[in-house]
């Protein structure tokens, strides 16, 4: 009686809205593949599973690895979480996928794209909701009985991942991407429901959900408008055929996220704290692409919570191996704020020296370059760096 | 007029009932002085066969098909253990490895797929040869390694040799071929299907590779178990010992 | 047959035709003669005798190889001018690739491979061993070495020399997998970038 009374209780307290959004699945306990379909499917992905365990490609960090588990697990329970094994690839998209038989595949890009542990709690929870509705098997199903006009053109529309196009011939690497197909925008509505179903009934902010999708909308403007190119129209670029536009994924997002969200934590520290050894390799891979406007764009956004001695340097190799003449002097700015944060961080005194040679302070230039080597006498590069500094006799 | 249209009409029935052009062929080769005769007693251990077995779709991108796959390995294993016990060799399956030896094997994989497709692309086919490739069938040399890591993979220790293989089936899907169909009106050819394959057989202790068999227009469904066996044979075709001993690295126009 | 039908057919011909027509044929660079290489002054003498591929990589860029481009490739990178990328863009505005600058210094020119091989051939990992001043080109130049990861997990040790002539990039570069063809090479490559003159 007192359950039924709470139960209601909570019934009534949500609003309209929140009864649009999924209600969790049962769980039934740890699922086992059933039918030829699904048997074959699983078993050729457990093979991709053995190479992609064994690519040079994954990042084999066990403090960042249990980080991502335990995000996971606290969102969607440890039951159903036993039941995910997760990969984190180096590849600088922003991306996660699910394999039917339970592989999650976690693209370091994607790092860059959440500011929080609410945000990065979002997309986990969003894979796994393709993963318990086995949206996998559904489209493999799809194609395989495609006869039909309509079938044949959903055949012509599945085509590979969303940002690059993959050379298919090489066994290796369809493993480790796991051959992403697209689900249907249909299956992504209700991976989002799903996954905002579970942040709902986490510790974290629901409305993290749809601020993710923001920002990758502004990330492809800012790298639009600094390439000269047209405004991205989120709602019929090909990156939404596979989804549904960012635009009203972010808006039914946000209706359905539970009214008391705002209160809830984030947990912004405790993302930072366990990316913070990865970040500066994370955001070279993302810097060194040269995109400066998703670049930038990227920086700032992760800066909203505060700048840190990384974000500064990352911004100074961004400016300065870009190297417009304004640029060059912006460098030296954000170089100088990274030292001033962080008096000991090497490469920062080192693009400082150089950012100052460029701009016609060599003095200067040639402190910032000694305090690197000093700093690092065994660095790669000490030879050349010595090559800099005038009247350097220690050779 | 009348025989410029009757040209191009003829030119158009050959391009939709030739095809491309014939850059895939099957070839084999043997290292220079390399023998191995039948019932030498030799240990060749068979390393996890890479076997990808899928569709390809209308634009030509691979969908991994997990029933077809499976059964292509049963296939394939079954035929590969009937092929070279006929020829009196022992066959060792390679242990499981794991962690390091496993990103080790790995690498050696990816550094096969590689040398094969130097080998296909650079020395056996006719159109893109390396000049030194050539002066090599000239002088029938064929002289490729993997170098001598292969010696530290699981299960290197007790054997002589090593085989690896790969092949990849893409059958053409419904909506391929449907395009080819629509394409053929244009007078365009599309392939349907990539049945690719390549063996290679590795001295274990110096890496070298002493025989290989690269097939870009392999037959046999190998979905089926009659089209296994016809594959093994296609891909072991020419195994050293299998027939008697001929002039190596023979040069096929 | 229509005259539509023909002319469809005659543009089928044509684009099949192209199809068929071999690439121009690789050439060879015979050991001990002397070529001028990447549509520049640069001169080379090779040690052994290499295979100069036929593709175009970019306006000022030859391949040279042994065994085919994925087991050994040197490139050569000749009179690269201020605003000019290493190798040719897919889309100079939607994927552009980095740019030598008048202003770069030796120092800098690691980074520029880097950010060239991670932009325009999706590489996932390089790792610079080392860079040191080295002469090239009978000048002073910087020789430097590293470890590149390709998009297939695939690990490629490279060497590299490089000088900057009348504000002109020269760089030639030696790439090949760590296992066994990087050892089996490397004298080869050495000295033919040592025979590089202008």
């Amino acid at each position: 009686m007192r359950t039924l009374v709470v139960g209601m209780g909570l019934l009534l307290a949500s609003p309209a809205a929140a009864q649009q959004s999924a209600l969790l699945p049962p769980y039934q306990g740890a699922y086992q593949p059933h039918g030829v379909d699904e048997i074959g499917l699983w078993r050729e992905y457990d093979e991709d599973e053995r190479t992609l365990g064994a690519s040079s490609l994954v990042v084999r960090d066990e403090p960042l690895s249990t980080y991502l588990r335990r995000v996971l697990c606290d969102t969607v329970g440890e039951d159903r979480c036993a039941s995910v094994r997760i990969y984190i690839v180096r590849a600088p998209i922003f991306n996660a996928s699910m394999a039917p038989n339970g592989t999650m595949r976690v693209f370091t890009g994607l790092f860059l794209r959440v500011r929080n542990e609410a945000e990065l709690a979002t997309i986990l929870a969003h894979e796994f909701g393709h993963f318990e509705r086995r949206h996998g098997l559904d489209k493999f199903r799809a194609r395989r009985s495609a006869s039909d006009a309509a079938a044949w053109m959903a055949l012509l529309t599945s085509l590979g991942p969303t940002y690059q196009t993959m050379q298919s011939y090489q066994n290796f690497q369809l493993a480790v991407y796991g051959g992403l197909f697209r689900y249907g925008r249909d299956q992504e509505r209700e991976a989002d429901r799903l996954g905002i179903a579970y942040l709902n009934q986490s510790h974290l902010q629901p409305r993290s959900a749809s601020a993710v999708w923001q920002h990758v909308m502004e990330e492809a403007e800012a790298s639009a408008r600094a390439k000269g190119l047209k405004k991205p129209n989120f709602r019929t670029i090909a990156f939404a055929d596979s989804h549904p536009p960012d635009a009203e994924r972010a808006a039914y997002l946000a209706d359905l996220a539970a009214p008391d969200g705002p209160d809830r934590e984030d947990g912004t520290e405790r993302y930072r704290t366990a990316l913070a050894p990865f970040l500066p390799q994370f955001l070279d891979d993302q810097i060194k692409l040269n995109d400066f406007g998703a670049s930038d764009y990227l920086i700032q956004n992760l800066a909203t919570a505060g700048w840190t001695a990384t974000l500064w340097l990352k911004r100074g190799d961004l400016y300065r191996t870009r190297g417009n003449p304004r640029d060059l002097s912006a460098a030296a700015d954000f170089y100088a704020s990274a030292v001033k944060l962080d008096p000991t961080l090497a490469e920062a005194h080192r693009g400082l020296g150089l950012a100052l040679m460029k701009t016609g302070r060599p003095s200067e230039a040639a402190a910032s370059l000694q305090t690197y080597l000093s700093l690092r006498p065994d660095a790669v590069d000490a030879g050349m760096i010595k090559m800099l500094i005038p009247g350097d006799t220690t050779k | 007029m009348k025989s410029f249209t009757r040209a191009i009409a003829l030119a158009v029935g050959l391009i939709v009932f030739v095809g491309t052009p014939a850059l895939a062929q099957e070839r084999s080769a043997t290292r220079q002085g390399f023998e191995l005769a039948p019932n030498s007693g030799k240990k060749i251990l068979v390393f996890r066969p890479s076997i990808s077995v899928g569709a390809q779709s209308t634009a030509g991108m691979f969908e991994p098909n997990g029933e077809w796959t499976e059964q292509a390995k049963a296939n394939l294993q079954a035929a590969l253990a009937k092929a070279q016990t006929s020829l009196g060799n022992a066959v060792i399956v390679a242990p499981e490895a794991y962690g390091d030896d496993a990103q080790k094997l790995q690498e050696h994989m990816q550094l096969f797929a590689a040398v094969s497709d130097a080998v296909i692309q650079y020395q056996f086919f006719v159109g893109n040869r390396l000049p030194t490739k050539k002066r090599d069938n000239k002088n029938a040399v064929f002289d490729w390694s993997l170098g001598k890591g292969v010696a530290n993979l699981p299960g290197a220790k007790d054997a002589d040799y090593g085989l690896f293989l790969f092949t990849k089936d893409a059958y053409g899907s419904t909506g391929r071929k449907m395009l080819q169909v629509f394409a053929a009106f244009g007078g365009i050819s599309v392939r349907s299907g990539v049945h690719q394959g390549y063996a290679g057989l590795v001295d274990l202790r110096t890496g070298d590779l002493l025989w290989l068999n690269a097939d870009q227009e392999m037959g046999g469904d190998v979905r089926e178990t009659d089209g296994s066996e016809k594959r093994i044979h296609q891909l072991l075709e020419d195994f050293p010992g299998s027939t008697a001993p001929q002039p190596q690295a023979q040069p096929k126009p | 047959m229509t005259k539509r039908t023909a002319l469809r057919a005659a543009i089928a011909l044509a684009a099949v035709a192209t199809l068929a027509a071999p690439a121009d044929a690789h050439k060879l660079a015979e050991k001990g003669k002397a070529v001028t290489v990447a549509a520049s002054n640069l001169s080379v003498t090779p040690t052994r005798d290499w295979n100069r591929l036929s593709r175009k990589v970019g306006k000022h860029a030859e391949n040279w190889t042994v065994d085919g481009e994925q087991l050994d490739e040197v490139t050569f990178h000749a009179a690269i001018e201020p605003g000019e990328p290493l190798m040719r863009e897919r889309s100079k505005k939607k994927e552009p690739l980095p740019k030598f600058r008048n202003d770069m210094l030796l120092a800098e020119v690691p980074e520029l491979l880097e950010r060239t091989y991670r932009a325009g051939k999706d590489a996932r990992d390089f790792q610079l061993s080392e860079s040191a001043p080295g002469k090239f080109l009978g000048r002073d130049g910087v020789t430097f070495s590293y470890q590149v990861t390709d998009n297939d997990g695939l690990i490629r040790k490279g060497e590299a020399r490089a000088a900057i002539v009348d504000g002109k990039l020269y760089l030639v570069t030696f790439d090949a997998p760590r296992l066994h063809y990087f050892d089996l090479l490397a004298e080869d490559a050495r000295a033919l970038m040592a025979s590089a003159t202008l």
